[in-house]
């Protein structure tokens, strides 16, 4: 059996240690695997590493790799393709977990082929979340060596231990796998190929999909759901994650630098002003829940609802904006912002606009395709408002930090584009990061997201879900991890 | 002067003159790309990086140098035909753009063909069938052709022959379920290439039915042609004989001109029927500021339109022995 999968764009190359692309993942994801996994709740299941132990108080993981290991090439997997994994690529190359282990992993010690230790400079809670096929995929050691990873020969036709092999590349068209015999894991894949085609319209991808020649298709435009989710042999199914990211919350990021931002009355009178639940419904098409905070409510261990809340209210917002001394004008106008934003975002900015004007605040828009918008915000933080979608990952140490600490303030993109800075939270997130009792660790973060919701330096808009949808002929999608196809499987025709 | 002589000397000048234009067209580029807001870096390397990062990959691309630097150095790397390396692809340009080049050209003839055996056919059947109704229905089918765009037109297409009647394929080049060879691949391809042609055609069918209609009624009104109607030659074998040739000589210069527009102009329609060809990569590169493979694109293509310019000017002089090539 084959399953179609259509995506929206061209891999490029295909070495998934030294890039996070969400054009790249999708695909590497079936081909490569982390050291562990990530069951439904995110949390470390065994892969190629068969079991860990955690000594030292958090400073020295120890792996046992899972013997009989084999390379699509038939050569053994071993700790010396971990140990070049990661100083080799991914503490070069691929953003996220360079960002995050540079400063803290200190050696890769490989006593024997089926051990690696990791020593780290002080304890860390969250580095098993770090170590999934998404944040760091093993690559082969005697592949690789010799090349250069971002271009190299070995980019072309990957070798990986994942359940699926690379059989070809055709750029702009496609890209077949078939499935590895010898996977590790007992009578997976459940599937013989695997063929990624590239639709980059959407509304191509779903046509595709009504007709047969797609079996999968991983995002589903707004204004197509309805008609989707009535069509007989087709699910439509929510997601919280994958590899473009996991648990994403859209959040509007105000200039701190700038006026009125900087007072704490206006931003709680903006957070009042917006109908978060008109965007979930109108704009959004129910994809996703109305957000409360700087953690989404898909983080189930960590997220606290018990925060300050700001109900769509505006007559408490009009109050406030008084109280900061924003008086309206004879027509009724307090003050204009400009809110910056890509061409996929016309929709929620108009919503945006009307919801304001309630209010007496003046919302320009200013549309600018995705990449020059990011470069206002982020890079050269010209800017009033501008939007990103923050992706909280695996942990919070992972995708919310980030976003907060004033360490992380640009300018490069998804940083803390609001410039907000609080001691505080800075030193409440290195906390986190450090103990390794979930428990403990919730408590530090549900302090962060009570003093956060006080001050709003962020409006969290809308906790995304995306809907992806499937033909009824294939079951067995993982839908919160990057290796999505390892256990779909063919529905028997009886059951149909 | 000979006639080969004014040719070649014809030649040389055009060639100059094309250099000229193909330099300018890089220099623009170049200096358009780099200058648009945006870094290729956070889509190559990806999100959630810190500064140093950031300024190794740059310095890694040579994107930290000042923009004229990277001008001298693109520009004298191009006169030595390194075109660079693509950053999505991370390949050699020329690979990437030869790899598309195939799939550009069979979709872009193919809707040649099917506009000008659509346009051409449209307005032989408006002069040889001189009705009133005809006439105005063919006039009113070019309009709308003509002014709807085709990103509109193909989805209607893909809705109708794909969803609806599910007879023909709604994207791609080929079948992604099976992999077949020989003359199934052949016919495969083919399938999946009527939509995309035809919808591709459409617009440009609406301009050689105008003009080719035009273009006949005129012959028509000419005293030789009027003679020989005099002499009692059938209409449908005077069109044929006399005013269908005549008639060919504008639609060879519009097609020329066409062809060179379809090697960039495709983007719309390829990205929309997932065609694997040059357009939709510009499009996709474009997005992604991916600028050696953007300038290069812009350079071949401009390279393109010259060259068809070129051979277009030749054919009309071949066509009509009045046109001199000097």
């Amino acid at each position: 059996m084959t399953l179609v999968v259509a995506v929206g764009s061209d891999p490029g190359a295909l070495n998934p240690a030294v890039t996070t692309s969400g054009s790249t993942h999708p695909i590497t994801d079936q081909i490569f695997n982390g050291l562990v996994g990530l069951d439904e709740q995110l949390q470390p299941i065994p892969e190629l590493a068969e079991r860990w132990s955690v000594e030292d108080g958090g400073r020295t993981y120890r792996f046992t790799l899972r013997p009989g290991v084999k390379w699509h090439d038939g050569t053994p997997f071993t700790s010396a393709d971990v140990k070049f994994t990661f100083e080799e690529a991914l503490l070069k190359y691929h953003s996220r977990t360079r960002a995050a282990l540079e400063g803290l992993l200190a050696t890769v010690e490989t006593p024997d082929d089926l051990t690696a230790v990791f020593r780290l400079k002080r304890s860390y809670g969250p580095l098993l979340q770090r170590l999934d096929v998404v944040e760091a995929s093993i690559i082969p050691k005697h592949q690789y060596e010799g090349h250069d990873l971002l271009n190299g020969e070995p980019t072309r036709r990957p070798v990986g231990t994942g359940p699926f092999r690379f059989v070809s590349y055709s750029p702009a068209d496609r890209i077949i796998l078939e499935r590895n015999p010898t996977y590790f894991r007992e009578g997976m894949p459940g599937i013989d190929r695997l063929v990624f085609r590239i639709l980059p319209n959407s509304a191509s991808a779903v046509a595709a999909l009504e007709s047969g020649e797609v079996d999968y298709t991983v995002s589903v435009p707004g204004p197509d759901i309805p008609r989707l989710q009535r069509t007989p042999g087709i699910s439509v199914v929510k997601s919280a994650g994958g590899s473009g990211g996991s648990a994403c919350q859209d959040v509007l990021i105000p200039n701190l630098t700038r006026q009125p931002f900087t007072d704490v009355r206006v931003r709680r009178a903006i957070a009042h002003a917006i109908d978060r639940q008109f965007l979930v419904e109108r704009v959004y098409f129910g994809q996703g829940r109305p957000a409360t905070g700087p953690i989404s409510h898909l983080m189930s261990w960590a997220y606290n609802a018990d925060v300050r809340q700001y109900p769509h209210d505006i007559a408490e917002a009009r109050k406030l904006l008084d109280e900061a001394g924003l008086k309206p004008n004879a027509g009724g106008e307090r003050f204009t912002v400009t809110f910056t934003h890509g061409a996929n975002l016309q929709r929620l900015g108009q919503a945006l606009r009307e919801q304001l004007k309630a209010v007496g605040i003046t919302l320009n828009l200013e549309m600018l395709d995705f990449s020059a918008a990011v470069d206002r915000v982020f890079a050269k933080k010209t800017f009033d408002l501008g939007l990103a979608s923050y992706c909280n990952g695996a942990d919070p140490d992972i995708g919310v930090r980030r976003v907060y600490v004033s360490s992380n303030i640009g300018p490069y993109p998804f940083s803390n584009g609001a410039s907000y800075r609080n001691p505080t939270i800075d030193r409440l997130f290195d906390e986190g990061a450090r103990l390794l009792d979930k428990n403990s660790r919730r408590e530090k973060y549900v302090e962060i997201q009570r003093i956060l919701a006080d001050e709003v330096p962020y409006f969290w808009l809308v906790d995304t879900e995306t809907l992806r949808a499937h033909r009824g002929t294939f079951t067995g999608f993982r839908l919160w991890t990057g290796a999505f196809a390892e256990t779909v499987r063919p529905v028997p025709a009886t059951t149909r | 002067m000979t006639r080969t002589a004014g040719a070649a000397r014809w030649l040389t000048r055009r060639a100059l003159f094309a250099l000229l234009v193909v330099a300018g067209v890089t220099t623009f580029t170049f200096i358009l790309i780099h200058l648009a807001p945006g870094d290729p870096i956070y889509l190559l390397a990806g999100d959630g990086g810190n500064a140093s990062y950031y300024n190794e990959m740059r310095a890694k691309y040579g994107l930290d140098l000042p923009l004229l630097e990277q001008f001298v150095r693109y520009a004298r790397a191009v006169m030595s035909g390194d075109f660079g390396h693509s950053f999505m692809y991370q390949q050699p340009v020329l690979r990437v753009l030869l790899d598309h080049l195939p799939a550009t050209l069979l979709l872009g003839g193919t809707s040649l063909l099917f506009a000008v055996a659509l346009g051409f056919g449209a307005a032989l059947l408006c002069v040889t069938w001189p009705v009133r109704v005809v006439d105005a229905a063919v006039r009113g089918a070019a309009s709308i052709a003509f002014s709807a765009p085709v990103y509109w037109t193909g989805q209607v297409f893909i809705l109708i022959a794909a969803v609806k009647l599910g007879v023909l394929p709604a994207g791609g080049i080929t079948s992604a379920r099976e992999s077949l060879e020989g003359f199934r691949y052949a016919g495969d391809l083919f399938w999946h290439l009527l939509l995309p042609a035809f919808t591709l055609a459409l617009p440009f069918a609406a301009v050689v039915t105008r003009v080719s209609r035009a273009s006949m009624l005129e012959t028509l009104r000419e005293p030789h042609v009027r003679a020989a109607l005099a002499r009692g030659l059938s209409r449908p074998r005077l069109i044929l004989r006399h005013v269908a040739r005549n008639a060919s000589i504008p639609v060879v210069t519009l097609v020329g001109q066409h062809a060179a527009q379809l090697l960039a102009g495709a983007a719309l329609t390829e990205a929309l029927f997932g065609w694997p060809g040059v357009g939709h990569l510009v499009l996709h590169a474009g997005a992604h500021r991916d600028y050696p493979l953007v300038t290069a694109a812009f350079i071949f293509i401009s390279a393109g339109v010259v060259f068809f310019n070129l051979l277009t000017d030749a054919a009309t002089a071949w066509l009509d022995p009045r046109v001199r090539l000097a």
